[in-house]
């Protein structure tokens, strides 16, 4: 009876498992043996490297992985400063509220990008930001532009504004969603006391809300940096032709390439999924070393 | 510097309505109080009266709807609490946690823009006042409750306040804990010769600290005194309340005597007649008789005698504290520990100096 209580919870979780084991780490080991060149469906498959050396010696793979790079890079940066910024407006509000009953509306507000799926954002922007679009057609009514093709191109542009401002409005609410928690834990008294020593709200902000959302901040930084990585949709919507995005390419590949081509696809993904990887560990060490000490007795 | 002046300081709260003219849910009634330079001056009154929100509107965390708040000859209301010469300790010690010791004692220096070297050697000669040397690399979740409450002791006078304002910062720490901190401040009061201006539900501890007190009771300052003053010849029966008084006997005042339903004494002074009130006997001014005393005649007039019998008696760290039922009215006593402990039904009689005794008209 003990030993059955005791197995019981492992045995509730246990489809859930199972399918997270067949589907997740299934797929990865598929994807890292036919990016070897090893098939279960193929007798005559040989392991080999020659999709990673292929992929090496590609320009188009190193022009993807830069973009993909730069435009990661930049959605994360726009996306962290904006959700911070909005996590301090809101928090600043808190401090200064008396009444903080009609205060979560506000926070809604910052939430509602949270729950527009990645593909009806990218199409949402493809629609406000192409030159015949809804800001080009305003901005050609109210007389600012001549022709609607002065409005500046912002998406499928060789620079990627479009993924990246999408990226951005996505990505700065879940940043907002990880700090403000956070935020609220910091006693307005706090902010009295800081007062009381000479600190006004930049001060306050600068030397004792930012470092003890710091963590949090830059777990979500990670998080976002990860997503915009390999996240496919909007910079399949937005993106161009040439060079594309890391998983862009990775799925042309893989759909419009040849049989010998897939085993550069599942390669790229491999290398997607090892970069993303990497950055995990070096994050997680960061937060252990750096931060440990910091969180402690607060968190 | 110069004394402390706040001149009808008022301050309301909204109530459900939004409405803070009628019926606010709460009210600082206009306040005026006058703190000499170097008191220690403690606010005391039971929790919700407004204690903290009235040393919030000093230190101006909290603007007042009215009222000045002045430190000498400079005018202070407008000015923010960043740029007032004041410093403070909450209830906790809130130190930031991310910070260790010695940058939570010198956060106001840093935020002065001192140089490092210098507000670290203030923190460390400051840590050294409080006790604490030696722990300036720790964090504050390695400290126990009572040095985390020095720490912010120390944070608060390195800023060489004009005014330090204690908001009740002991009632967080045990009995032993609490007594060790009160001498501490008391020690440190007496060194950096800094006013103080305390507040607290704690009696004992506003006796023990206070130069001088201020009673408040729903939002208004009802008396100012010393301690002794304010604890013998209270002038409110809510401060006699809260001060403890155990024998308060409602009554009226007929040709110098007072006359409550049960009890009956002459007054040591002249009161109006027909004047209703209070009267407060405090329990250590009765005298128990000896059986051997009882046949010995009392030549003063100002003494008189009660007999009743012993309703509940108990010990408390050298002092017997009892009741008696004297024709009904029931009248506690206080004295120390003698070696003939009253007994429960035991009769007894009591003296009483009645020019010691203390009316309060209604």
């Amino acid at each position: 009876m003990n030993m059955w209580q005791k197995g019981n919870p492992y045995l509730y979780v246990l489809p859930a498992v199972f399918f997270m084991i067949i589907f997740f780490f299934g797929g990865i080991l598929q994807g890292v043996l036919q990016s070897l060149g090893v098939s279960i469906f193929h007798d005559d498959a040989q392991f080999t490297f020659k999709a990673y050396q292929e992929l090496a010696q590609s320009i188009d793979f190193w022009q993807s992985l830069s973009l993909t790079f730069k435009i990661a890079f930049l959605s994360t940066l726009l996306s962290a400063l904006l959700g911070m910024i909005i996590a301090f407006i809101l928090f600043i509000i808190s401090l200064k509220a008396y009444n903080t009953n009609r205060f979560p509306f506000l926070y809604r507000i910052f939430q509602y990008p949270l729950v527009i799926p990645h593909l009806a954002a990218g199409y949402l922007f493809l629609l406000l930001l192409m030159q015949s679009g809804w800001l080009s057609r305003i901005s050609f009514q109210l007389g600012w532009i001549e022709e609607i093709y002065q409005f500046p191109i912002l998406v499928n542009d060789t620079f990627g504004w479009g993924i990246i401002l999408t990226y951005t409005w996505k990505e700065a609410p879940f940043i907002t969603l990880m700090v403000y928690p956070v935020l609220l834990r910091v006693h307005k008294s706090w902010y009295e006391v800081a007062r009381l020593y000479g600190s006004n709200m930049i001060k306050f902000l600068k030397n004792v809300a930012f470092p003890l959302v710091l963590p949090a901040w830059l777990s979500s930084i990670f998080i976002v940096f990860a997503f915009t990585f390999s996240a496919f949709e909007i910079p399949y919507l937005l993106g161009v032709t040439y060079p594309q995005l890391l998983p862009v390419y990775s799925f042309e590949l893989f759909m419009h390439g040849g049989w010998e081509e897939r085993s550069q696809s599942l390669a790229l993904n491999i290398i997607l999924a090892f970069i993303t990887g990497i950055l995990g560990i070096i994050s997680y060490l960061l937060s252990k070393r750096w931060l440990s000490s910091e969180r402690r007795g607060w968190e | 510097m110069g004394e402390l002046v706040i001149h009808r300081v008022e301050k309301k709260y909204l109530n459900h309505n939004g409405n803070p003219s009628k019926n606010p849910s709460f009210q600082l009634y206009p306040m005026n109080l006058s703190i000499q330079e170097g008191e220690f001056f403690g606010i005391i009154g039971p929790s919700g009266c407004g204690k903290t929100t009235f040393l919030k509107c000093i230190a101006g965390l909290i603007l007042p709807d009215s009222g000045n708040v002045l430190l000498g000859k400079k005018n202070l209301t407008y000015v923010p609490p960043e740029k007032r010469p004041f410093s403070m300790v909450f209830q906790q010690p809130l130190l930031f946690p991310h910070l260790k010791v010695i940058d939570n004692v010198s956060f106001g220096l840093k935020m002065q823009g001192i140089n490092k070297k210098v507000r670290f050697d203030k923190a460390k000669d400051m840590l050294q006042a409080v006790g604490l040397s030696g722990y300036e690399l720790r964090h504050p979740y390695e400290l126990s409750g009572g040095q985390q409450q020095r720490v912010s002791l120390a944070r608060a006078i390195i800023m060489n306040p004009k005014v330090l304002f204690l908001d009740e910062p002991f009632s967080a720490l045990d009995p032993d804990l609490r007594q060790e901190m009160r001498e501490l401040v008391k020690q440190l009061h007496q060194t950096f010769k800094v006013t103080v201006l305390m507040v607290t539900h704690d009696r004992e501890e506003a006796f023990q600290l206070a130069d001088r007190l201020a009673i408040m009771h729903e939002g208004k300052l009802l008396q100012v005194g010393t301690p002794k003053n304010c604890y013998e010849k209270p002038d409110h029966i809510k401060v006699a309340q809260f001060l403890g008084s155990k024998n308060m006997i409602e009554g009226v005042v007929s040709k110098n005597k007072f006359i409550g339903k049960y009890f009956e004494v002459s007054l040591g002074y002249n009161l109006m007649n027909k004047t209703k009130g209070w009267l407060i006997i405090r329990p250590e001014l009765f005298k128990r008789m000896c059986p051997n005393d009882l046949n010995q005649t009392v030549n003063n007039v100002h003494i008189q005698s009660f007999t009743g019998r012993i309703k509940e008696v108990s010990y408390r760290s050298g002092f017997v504290h009892y009741k008696v039922d004297i024709k009904g009215q029931s009248l506690y006593v206080i004295e120390t520990n003698q070696s003939d402990l009253p007994l429960v039904n035991d009769q007894v009689t009591l003296q009483l100096n009645i020019k010691k005794l203390h009316f309060i008209p209604q």
